[in-house]
């Protein structure tokens, strides 16, 4: 296997998957957004969404805050440090696999 | 792979434009400021009411950018928010201060250009000229290469002409200003009002409102 492809199997497969990869895009972007947000922006269902979040949550790469705005549920996630670190490596990667494949 | 992201992104920080609130309460600060300059014309230096204008100019501006934030916050949080959802944005990073530091300079030294010439011909009001100028490269710095908006470059247009044309206008300063700043707030209203008009038909207010 040559060390272009070798380089495609390090990527950091929490970011990879595009839904994930569009969450962390979004939040890479700004501070915080809420989950209606994020739903509107990356089209995926509640469900799914909720899905993904836990994951990334899990990873360490995004925190959730569930809070109340009035009487409704709000819930507001952030990217950590390790996760605006993790999607900055991602894209290098992926520049740097470009770069060399072109 | 980089352009889909950065698609993204762009997407992202034109949110903050996307229901025209900014735009009608920036409006409104711009007609305070017109109420403000042709009052001030009205009254003259030499009035107490006048003087107290003058004196209060800093007071009125900071205020009504303070009151304008709180304004757009309020809205957006009654508006935009429980629509679309929530979205709160980073603090501006050094590039972005870098950018805004420089289009200030490059304004300065265009407006300053516009006085030495301006200067020489008694008939123009480089006050009016100049204000012009400013606005204009705000916008298109401020707003303009930021979201990427063609309205905003509609908005810096109607400045450089309004200061243009009211620079020969032969009106008294203060009216001259007054009149500018009112023009500039109805073009705000317009943009801002047409902009939120299609963003709420657009996305009407969802049955169960709240996050999961």
């Amino acid at each position: 296997m040559s060390d272009d492809l070798r380089s495609l199997t390090d990527l950091d497969r929490l970011i990879h998957e595009p839904a994930r990869l569009l969450i962390v895009t979004i939040l890479s972007t700004a501070e915080s957004a809420d989950f209606l947000f994020l739903q509107r922006e990356t089209g995926l269902t509640k469900g799914n969404l909720s899905a993904h979040l836990s994951k990334l949550e899990e990873g360490g790469y995004v925190k959730i805050e569930k809070t109340f705005k009035g009487k409704l549920p709000l819930t507001v996630c952030k990217l950590t440090a390790s996760g605006q670190k993790a999607f900055q490596g991602y894209r290098q990667q992926m520049q740097a696999f470009i770069m060399q494949t072109k | 792979m980089k352009d889909e992201i950065s698609q993204i992104e762009q997407r992202v920080k034109r949110y903050w434009y996307s229901d025209g609130i900014g735009e009608l309460t920036g409006g409104g600060v711009f007609l305070l400021l017109g109420l403000y300059f042709t009052a001030q014309q009205y009254f003259g230096d030499e009035s107490l009411a006048g003087s107290l204008l003058q004196t209060a100019f800093i007071v009125i501006l900071i205020g009504a950018l303070f009151l304008g934030r709180k304004l757009i916050n309020f809205l957006k949080a009654r508006v935009t928010y429980p629509r679309t959802g929530y979205v709160e944005y980073r603090q501006s990073g050094r590039n972005a201060i870098l950018m805004r530091v420089l289009s200030a300079v490059v304004a300065m030294i265009v407006a300053g250009a516009a006085i030495l010439i301006t200067r020489r011909i008694d008939a123009i009001d480089s006050t009016v000229a100049l204000t012009g100028i400013l606005v204009g490269v705000i916008l298109v710095v401020n707003q303009g290469w930021s979201s990427r908006m063609g309205r905003f470059y509609f908005l810096s247009a109607a400045s450089f002409v309004l200061g243009g044309v009211l620079s020969v206008s032969g009106l008294p300063r203060g009216y001259n200003l007054g009149l500018f700043y009112a023009l500039m707030a109805i073009a705000f209203a317009v943009s801002g009002g047409l902009t939120l008009k299609h963003y709420l038909r657009e996305n009407e207010l969802p049955l169960e409102t709240g996050n999961e």
